[in-house]
């Protein structure tokens, strides 16, 4: 039984995200100045994938738009989910779209080629009703936890209270057509259905087999982890502007100038402007048609595309949306800081500031590390800005 | 306006492949569908109707033949019917004929040749092709001679494909009309596919046709022929081989897929902001306040005229202004107009606009000013047009292929294209650093509207109107001008645009409670100030507002709606406050239920005068 197609699921905001997922879904947020979803489908395609199913919903038109009607040469096909009632759901919006065995991927988290080949091979060697891929985790609390007995998994827990677990669920499937029906019968919990609550029900009554990976498996949960995530790539040297030099990506149509100083590992997309005296890197990724003023100095940070940094600024572990103006001189000084998401308080994260996109910020402006800044606020000339800017406000001294 | 598609060497696929070519030049005319293919002997099957009544048709009737021609119509001769519908055949059916463009001389053709005893079975003017193929073949003249002989006698404009019974190959000639040859398989552009090899070989209006098998090209010239059949041959009028160098298309077939977009025509407005930046990309500096187009680099024009028709005249209109800022005199001109009554043009460039760099009306505008010693200069979305090639100088604006036939990404690609024509040849330093980061920005503006829209409300709430009124004042002009005719064509409602200072002199008495006035109103200047004094003078008269502002401005006070668009330089503000309104007409005509992409008696571009 020979696995040809993918369902990838990208139809979520991510909500811990916020305020970057205002525009776009979590899957659209750039690593190394691509959507995290561009590094999922270069895995599948690697690993053999013809033919793709796009689950689509929140702020779908920037997954289409970004991606037309194939992908290196794979045709893609666009299924969308209205409202997002889980990863069960989602996938079920696929059901009169896929009639044979298929992978199943997030959209969100960014895997190997070989951890996808793994899981197709082992689903299509073994009976089992469903392949899983399961990977050694730090951090099982977040994630759903799963227990192994052999190769055969026995039970899937969601987000434990414990460190007992050491196994996670990668997130990454095999199934064949029958799994629609299986989701259909699946109850829902609170009007949601989980893809886990069916695997659930699978492992209670057929066999689910676990495939432990071991590659390249990165998740962005908080707005801090998009500056590991673009790091992690960089340092694979994962990133697709032309590499000028060892560690340096620079797209042929962006202008450096040649009294600015790159530190690698950088990535700068196309269209770009680096100003004279600057000092970009390491670990920068500057999206496409930034523009990025004489002096200014930015370490440990990610640019989306669009932006304006004027003269003399500033970034270090800053975390910029699309079409951010900074003004002439604003500092953001960089971690560690607290930063609050939800109820939650994160104590000594490695975040010097998110801007959202849209935000205007005047000169002379410094930032708290661990500020978080909403959709288009304003943010008037020499204001020093901590904890949490709501979307659209405007502050002034 | 037509399309015509050809292929050879695709063996049992053929009938396949044309069916999908045609289906990628529905945007070229969609009233009837005919494809005819040779094989053992030659068979036709057409009918009026889109494409898929010609799918069906052909899943009742098999066709097989290895080489093949397909054609979709917009009528300009006689109504859509299936007599009329191409393949056109001689008398004794040994010969298909499929043609774009329009033969003037055929009304005294086809006399003669029903003197001589041929019957005709349309009312086209194509029909005299066949029937003149067959008198040569009669006469003793092989294929090849009979169809040069045939488009010898032909005055006008044609691109044509032709499929003789008994000969495995396909015979094409153009003057005036798009044709490109496609070569082999070779999608990727890597450059196996040559002129002489194992094919396949295609013909077809315009790639999109055969993007999909292939990205090399040759542009057939006004006045040559194609033979397609081991290989390419092309020759000129006296027969003469003529050396043809192999180009390979850039754009990726995907481009032209819908991919999950309801219309094309939604699709194409969301892709302006990538649009915009391939447009600018490596054209501007910002840090360095430089603007650098190769191609029109050295031109220091004293004055200009633009011709051009429909969407790009408004585009006209605006560069106009452009340039008379910077102190060059220039006018646009409708390039029908112009064509018949042409001004004096003195030492002025001649800029033709046009998106498919094919409009017949503006190609005999370029023409008529050629002749008249006139510098000229394209400024299209389509290497290798027959614009480009004519005219002394070339700008194109990259905006990628557009199918839905209302031009939305490529109105914004030629105003982005016409300001940096206007800040490369008249315009100095100063307005360059004020009006270049505001074209940067244009993509990051542009995909804010996007994000935050309330067009799709607006449009609900007026989707009932007895008609729409468009006003703008200087840059935002055309803006109302275009965002009336973008509603027009695509929702069948009454819509003007007018000068905003003009309405009092006239339009003002159209005005009523059941006529909703979409105002522009940019900045806080002295046009802004006047524009919100007419928005009184309507909303006095009970009319709904709906106000297109930055916000820099009374003008939301006194509407009832308000499109917002982020602040810029009012330049770049015309195409944010355009975008608005393309989101607009959009809604109102979805909301009304109207096949966006191919709305009624329109056609994508207009070859025909």
């Amino acid at each position: 039984m020979s696995v040809r197609t993918a369902v990838v699921l990208a139809a979520g905001e991510g909500t811990r995200l916020r305020p970057l997922t205002h525009n776009r879904p979590k899957p659209m947020l750039v690593a190394a100045n691509r959507p995290i979803l561009e590094h999922v489908l270069d895995a599948l395609i690697e690993a053999g994938i013809e033919r793709l199913v796009l689950v689509v919903g929140y702020r779908r038109n920037r997954v289409q738009n970004h991606f037309g009607s194939s992908y290196r040469g794979v045709e893609i096909e666009y299924v969308v989910q209205y409202k997002q009632l889980g990863s069960g759901h989602a996938l079920l919006q696929a059901a009169d779209t896929v009639s044979e065995p298929m992978l199943v991927v997030n959209g969100d988290r960014l895997i190997e080629a070989s951890s996808v080949s793994e899981v197709m091979s082992a689903f299509e060697e073994g009976s089992a009703a469903a392949t899983m891929a399961v990977i050694e985790h730090a951090n099982t609390s977040r994630y759903g936890v799963v227990s192994l007995d052999g190769t055969r998994v026995t039970e899937i827990i969601e987000k434990p209270e414990t460190d007992e677990f050491r196994l996670i669920n990668a997130g990454i499937y095999a199934f064949d057509e029958t799994i629609f029906e299986t989701i259909s019968e699946t109850p829902r919990r609170s009007g949601e259905l989980a893809l886990t609550d069916t695997i659930s029900k699978l492992i209670d009554e057929q066999v689910v087999r676990g495939c432990r990976i071991d590659g390249l498996w990165v998740d962005a949960t908080y707005p801090w982890d998009l500056l590991s995530v673009t790091s992690e790539v960089l340092e694979r040297g994962r990133a697709t502007d032309r590499e000028r030099s060892d560690g340096v990506w620079i797209d042929d149509d962006a202008r450096v100038h040649e009294d600015a100083t790159i530190r690698p590992p950088v990535a700068v997309g196309a269209n770009c402007e680096i100003g004279p005296g600057s000092v970009v890197g390491p670990n920068v990724a500057l999206a496409a048609n930034t523009t990025v003023g004489a002096n200014v100095t930015i370490e440990r940070s990610v640019v989306d595309a669009d932006s304006r940094i004027d003269h003399a600024s500033t970034l270090v572990d800053a975390v910029l949306g699309q079409d951010v103006h900074l003004g002439v001189g604003t500092v953001i000084p960089g971690g560690p800081g607290d930063v609050r998401v939800g109820r939650e308080v994160h104590e000594d994260q490695p975040l010097g500031a998110v801007l959202a996109d849209r935000v205007r910020v005047g000169g002379n402006v410094s930032f708290e590390p661990g500020t978080l800044v909403g959709t288009e606020a304003e943010i008037g000339g020499s204001c020093h800005v901590r904890d949490r800017v709501p979307e659209g406000a405007e502050v002034i001294r | 306006m037509c399309g015509i598609i050809g292929c050879v060497g695709r063996d049992e696929r053929t009938v396949e492949t044309l069916v999908h070519g045609l289906e990628k030049l529905e945007y070229r005319g969609y009233d009837s569908a005919g494809i005819g293919v040779v094989g053992d002997g030659l068979s036709v099957s057409k009918t009026a109707g889109e494409i898929e009544a010609l799918s069906q048709k052909l899943s009742e009737q098999s066709l097989a033949g290895t080489v093949g021609i397909g054609h979709t119509r917009w009528s300009t001769h006689g109504p859509p019917t299936d007599e009329n519908a191409h393949p056109h055949q001689d008398c004794t059916g040994r010969v298909a004929v499929v043609h774009n463009g329009i033969i003037e001389n055929y009304q005294e053709l086809r006399e003669e040749l029903t003197a001589a005893g041929h019957r005709f079975s349309s009312d086209t003017d194509t029909e005299v092709v066949p029937h003149l193929i067959e008198d040569a073949l009669e006469a003793g003249a092989e294929p090849e001679a009979a169809f040069r002989s045939a488009i010898d006698r032909i005055d006008g404009s044609y691109a044509i494909g032709a499929l003789i019974e008994g000969t495995e190959a396909l015979f094409a000639a153009r003057n005036d009309s798009p044709l490109v040859v496609g070569l082999g398989l070779d999608a990727e552009g890597d450059g196996s596919a040559e002129l002489t090899g194992d094919g396949p070989y295609f013909i077809a209006s315009d790639v999109p046709a055969f993007r999909d098998y292939t990205a090399r090209v040759i542009y057939l010239e006004d006045g040559e022929f194609a033979r397609l059949d081991g290989g390419v041959s092309v020759t000129d009028s006296d027969g003469i081989p003529v050396e043809k160098s192999v180009e390979t298309i850039t754009w990726d077939a995907e481009e032209t897929g819908k991919s999950g977009y309801d219309h094309y025509m939604l699709k194409e407005i969301h892709e302006q902001p990538r649009a915009l930046r391939q447009c600018l990309s490596g054209r501007i500096d910002e840090l360095g306040g430089a603007v650098d187009i190769e191609e029109v680099g050295d031109l220091s024009p004293t004055g200009v005229q633009f011709v051009a028709c429909g969407t790009s005249y408004h585009a006209g209109l605006y560069a106009a202004q452009l340039f008379n800022q910077a102190g060059v005199p220039a006018q646009a001109f409708l390039a029908s107009e112009y064509a018949s009554s042409p001004p004096p043009v003195g030492d002025d460039l001649v800029v033709g606009i046009t998106q498919s760099g094919e409009t017949a009306d503006t190609l005999s505008a370029l023409r008529e000013a050629a002749n008249r010693g006139a510098e000229t200069l394209a400024v299209t979305n389509t290497v290798g047009s027959t614009a480009a090639r004519e005219c002394d100088h070339a700008l194109y604006i990259r905006s990628g292929p557009e199918i839905g036939v209302a031009a939305t990404k490529t109105f914004a690609g030629q105003l982005a294209a016409l300001n940096l024509l206007s800040l490369a040849t008249v315009e100095g330093g100063r307005s360059r650093r004020a009006v270049v980061p505001a074209l940067r920005d244009l993509s990051g503006d542009i995909q804010h509207i996007l994000d935050d829209s309330a067009a799709s409300e607006v449009a609900e709430i007026y989707a009932d109107s007895n008609a729409y009124f468009f006003i703008g004042r200087r840059y935002q002009f055309p803006v109302a001008l275009e965002g009336a005719l973008k509603l027009k064509e695509i929702s069948y409602e009454h819509a003007e645009g007018f000068a905003a200072g003009e309405l009092k002199h006239g339009p003002l008495a159209l005005v009523t409670p059941n006529t909703p006035v979409f105002a522009i109103a940019i900045g806080d200047g002295d046009a802004a100030r006047k524009t919100v004094g007419n928005i009184k003078e309507v909303e006095a008269r009970g009319a709904p507002v709906v106000a297109v502002t930055d916000g820099r401005n009374d003008a939301a006070m006194y509407a009832d709606y308000v499109l917002e668009v982020p602040e810029t330089h009012p330049r770049a503000a015309a195409l944010l406050a355009n975008v608005q309104l393309q989101l607009l007409a959009y809604h109102i005509a979805n909301d009304l239920g109207r096949p966006i992409d191919k709305p009624r008696n329109l056609a994508k571009s207009v070859t025909v005068e």
